[in-house]
């Protein structure tokens, strides 16, 4: 049981990718005492519970939706209507979920990280204030502190702005809607709404711009939307959601929105909100602690996730650096080499450069490094070389709808340096990985070329550009 | 010798004057002849003309150019992958959430789009070798000497023209044991001209195209039964792989009889029967087609190499150096025909890299393929990556002291709402305390998309460092990869 006054070497605030990650690795492999809080009744953040993991069960699904489509040109029989069972899909994804909710809390109780479950916040630099329960709290002392609270989405604040849901609530839907309207075309609002379609829902993207993955390469943003309008969804471009509006208690909603400066109104079953997300900062009381935020609410953090207190850290979406899963990890376990691993450790960090990321679209995208654009800001026009390739996978020459696959590489300087790789296209998801690491090796154009192709894949294309 | 030559020469006579004509050639002298309009030849006659301008000609002896590769090798086998791979995920959709009508599989609406996708692509080959002015002439082709081809064909005179450089790139064929009624079995080639799906199934050959043809077979539903000389499949791959799949493909219902020798094949009324002895007894199995996958051999036996001076091997295979040099001057070879590493991409690089050598100047006097660390991809089911040694052989060239690897096996997530299970299991090798990857090996659902990055990566040199050093991308199977312990 706990004491009211245990010193701990490491405490770390959060029980997602990043904390976990931390924790584990002090204690399991550094031998360090460590307690983590997670305020949660289940571990694994985000990613395990409304994440990417659920997310990629969902795409999953869709996939296959996919595949019972292209059946009859591949002679098996017309397959459609296809009809998903929502239901029976929320319940094995909630299970799985929970299973490896089970693994983590059994992965910390192997790794001796004493699990606290409350609401934290400081008291001091070395002394946090755990809440567990409505009545109940305790002090919890430390030397090093982690914070690793992650992030929440962000709803804006319209009228009737509550009868949308966010990407949590996309993950409680007991039942498959029949028109959504996703307001956000960041990652995760293009991989909900491309889960939506593709399941059968009838989908309408609302962009403040003319754009989808505004921050992605053109070669992934542009022929992306042109993908999603060919297979039906809807578009609704230079939009601004004003205010949602339901007459009835689960009966449909109606988005008062402009677009062009025009005002017009749409139906649907579900609004889901995309427009962001935020830090969980609020309720930590920081300044107890001298940690500061910068002015978009992020806490500061250095190179080696130093905050502004000295003992303090952070890292992870409540950074807001890089928001993935792998990066959280990783960060979190240089931290704790760095912190209790050891002289050999002292300069331990996570390069941020070069760091790889898929999207769940339809087709998937990948990318790593910098987008042509950005590229030729920073090395000059006259030093930037791009190589682009567009083709059908072959998969589609049975099909009549041509999927379309686009891979863009951005060289710099004389020795064609890879700066960026941009993919989209069926298969992107497993294709990026191996090449994400010759570029964090410094791979150049003739490093591509020489190695042999395999054949035939999509992969390939990466490796025969001219 | 001489009347060595003489003979051949009043051969050639005699064949000119028993066969057609072909279509005249524009000229007599060309910088470069290609035999073999297949992967190699194609890349190399496209090369030479189309960037280094020389003049070409390239002969090919079917109506049709692609070679194995787009006619009746990786294309046509890629569009029967898919195929199955789609009634996987068909069989899968339940599980999913989804209703599926088991209608029986319509064979010969994919044969039909199949052939109709190949035919398209013949006609972009022909239009490619056109567009850089490589003179593409039909007909069968051999040496009259080293710098001399003639080429016949059925309803032409025969002609005869010289080339500076003769590539010879003419492919491999399958191999036909030679047992009593062996040509009531198929090879691959007739793998893909089967008209209808054949209900059981015998596949004779457990390398990589006997194993991915019976996987199609089986992912379709046919009834198969794999002959193995061994106890084992693949058994040049890595062990992680073999036994992976092996256990896999049981598992998954399709039928093996190890230690195994094929005497005969038999009419019989419902079908052919297949005569075998397995560990010293005998047996047979009825089945509606025999599938022989039991190697290629080198396709050498009409161009009358001798004539030029070219050596072949004991398996007939053409004799080169790491330039793709014959023992004949200005006599090249490269692709199946010389029997190492028998892969188009390979056949297309090393198709290249001649062309730069002999035609692009002094910049390219070194140009040749390196056939070390070639990525390669198997179309089982699950699909199967390898690069560099196996663990066998990392061990033996480099002491079992200086080797580590690093393995890790895992359910993909994919998996995880269904009761149907895949396996995934990748194997890294090292050497050196630097710990440089020497062998990738990886068998699970996407690993025909992954290996390629990995293989720049180990090409480049990379250590088991490098690998951790690359930030994983979530979730993936191929984050496995850089975060192995």
């Amino acid at each position: 049981m706990l004491s009211s006054k245990p010193i701990y070497d490491y405490l770390v605030i959060g029980g997602g990718s990043g904390g976990l990650a931390s924790a584990r690795r002090a204690s399991g492999i550094h031998g360090a005492k460590v307690a983590l809080i997670e305020a949660q009744h289940r571990l694994g953040g985000t990613c395990v519970n409304v994440g990417c993991v659920p997310k990629k069960v969902m795409w999953n699904a869709a996939s296959v939706a996919e595949a019972l489509r292209d059946a009859k040109h591949y002679g098996f029989g017309d397959q459609e209507p296809v009809k998903f069972n929502w239901e029976l899909m929320k319940e094995k994804r909630d299970a799985y979920v929970k299973r490896l909710n089970g693994i983590y809390e059994r992965n910390l109780g192997n790794d001796k990280v004493e699990h606290i479950q409350g609401f934290a916040s400081f008291v001091n630099e070395n002394t946090v204030r755990v809440q567990t329960s409505e009545s109940e709290s305790i002090e919890v002392h430390a030397n090093k502190i982690l914070i690793a609270t992650g992030g929440h989405p962000l709803i804006p604040d319209i009228p009737g702005s509550n009868y949308g849901i966010d990407s949590d609530g996309f993950f409680d839907l007991e039942h498959q809607p029949k028109r959504v309207a996703v307001v956000g075309t960041g990652y995760i609002g293009v991989e909900l709404a491309g889960i939506f379609n593709t399941l059968g829902t009838q989908t309408t993207i609302f962009s403040r711009t003319k754009q989808i993955l505004r921050s992605f390469d053109n070669i992934i943003k542009d022929n992306l939307l042109k993908e999603m309008q060919s297979v039906g969804v809807n578009f609704a471009f230079d939009s601004k959601v004003n205010a949602l509006v339901r007459e009835s208690e689960n009966g449909p909603i109606t988005i008062q929105y402009e677009s062009d400066g025009k005002p017009e109104t749409l139906e649907v079953d579900c609004v889901v909100w995309a427009v962001g997300r935020l830090p969980n900062i609020k309720k930590l009381n920081l300044e107890a602690a001298n940690v500061k935020i910068n002015e978009k609410g992020y806490i500061i953090a250095d190179a080696y996730q130093q905050t502004t207190q000295e003992n303090v850290l952070a890292l992870g979406d409540a950074c807001g650096v890089a928001e993935l899963t792998p990066v959280a990890i990783a960060a979190g376990r240089k931290l704790s080499d760095r912190l209790f691993g050891g002289e050999q450790f002292k300069d331990s960090k996570l390069d941020y450069e070069n760091i790889p990321t898929v999207v769940f679209s339809h087709p998937t995208a990948g990318t790593i490094g910098y987008t042509e654009d950005q590229a030729r800001e920073k090395f000059g026009t006259e030093n930037v070389k791009t190589y682009t390739s567009k083709f059908t996978n072959m998969y589609f020459s049975m099909l009549e709808h041509k999927e379309p696959t686009a891979y863009k590489l951005v060289c710099a300087g004389d020795d064609e340096k890879v700066v960026g790789v941009h993919i989209l296209g069926r298969g992107s998801d497993e294709i990026l990985q191996g090449f994400g690491v010759a570029v964090r090796m410094g791979a150049t154009k003739a490093n591509f070329d020489s190695c042999v192709a395999i054949h035939p894949t999509a992969a390939e294309e990466l490796v025969t550009m001219r | 010798s001489s009347q060595q030559n003489t003979i051949h020469r009043i051969q050639h006579i005699q064949t000119c004057l028993t066969m057609a004509p072909v279509s005249k050639a524009s000229k007599k002298l060309f910088d470069y002849i290609v035999i073999g309009g297949g992967s190699g030849g194609m890349a190399s006659a496209r090369r030479a003309a189309g960037i280094h301008g020389a003049s070409v000609a390239l002969i090919e002896a079917h109506s049709v150019l692609g070679g194995t590769c787009v006619n009746v090798g990786c294309v046509p086998k890629k569009v029967m992958w898919n195929t199955a791979s789609i009634y996987e995920t068909l069989r899968q959709a339940k599980g999913y959430g989804y209703e599926f009508s088991d209608v029986k599989f319509n064979w010969a609406v994919i044969k039909a789009k199949r052939d109709a996708y190949i035919k398209r692509l013949n006609g972009i080959y022909d239009n490619n070798l056109a567009k850089e002015k490589v003179e593409h002439l039909h007909g069968h082709a051999s040496f009259v000497n080293a710098s001399t081809i003639s080429i016949t064909r059925e309803g032409a005179d025969a002609i005869e023209i010289e080339g500076k450089h003769i590539l010879i790139a003419t492919g491999g064929h399958a191999i036909i044991p030679q047992v009593p009624g062996r040509d009531l079995g198929i090879s691959s080639d007739g793998f893909f001209e089967l008209e209808e799906q054949p209900k059981r199934v015998a596949v004779v050959g457990t390398g990589y195209i006997g194993v991915e043809l019976a996987g199609i077979f089986h992912a379709l539903g046919s009834d198969v039964t794999i002959f193995s000389r061994t106890k084992q499949i693949l058994r040049k791959f890595d062990p992680i792989i073999k036994d992976t799949l092996l256990d896999h493909m049981k598992k998954q219902g399709v039928h093996f009889t190890f230690d195994s020798k094929v005497t005969a094949l038999r009419k019989s009324g419902n079908g052919i029967i297949v005569d075998f002895e397995s560990d010293g007894q005998k047996g047979e199995l009825e089945v509606d087609c025999v599938l022989w996958a039991v190697g290629r051999a080198a396709n050498t036996k009409e161009l009358n190499v001798e004539a030029a001076g070219v050596k072949v091997d004991d398996k007939q295979q053409i004799v080169t150096d790491e330039y793709q040099n014959t023992s004949a001057k200005n006599v090249y070879s490269l692709g199946d025909v010389i029997g190492k590493a028998e892969l188009t991409p390979v056949a297309i690089a090393a198709g290249r890299k001649l062309s730069d050598r002999l035609f692009g100047g002094p910049q390219f006097a070194h140009s040749k393929l390196d056939y070390i660390n070639i990525p390669t991809v198997v179309f089982s089911h699950p699909t199967i990556g390898t690069i560099g040694y196996t663990e066998p052989e990392a061990r033996e060239k480099f002491g079992d002291e200086n080797i580590k690897t690093y393995v890790t096996r895992f359910g993909n997530m994919y998996f995880s709402v269904l009761d149907e299970k895949e396996p995934t299991a990748y194997k890294l090798i090292v050497t050196g305390k630097e710990e440089k990857v020497v062998g990738l090996h990886i068998i699970g659902k996407d690993s025909d998309e992954m290996l390629q990055g990995f293989g720049v990566a180990i090409r480049m040199g990379a250590t088991k460092a490098d690998f951790d050093s690359c930030v994983a991308i979530h979730p993936t199977s191929s984050e496995e990869l850089v975060t192995l312990r």
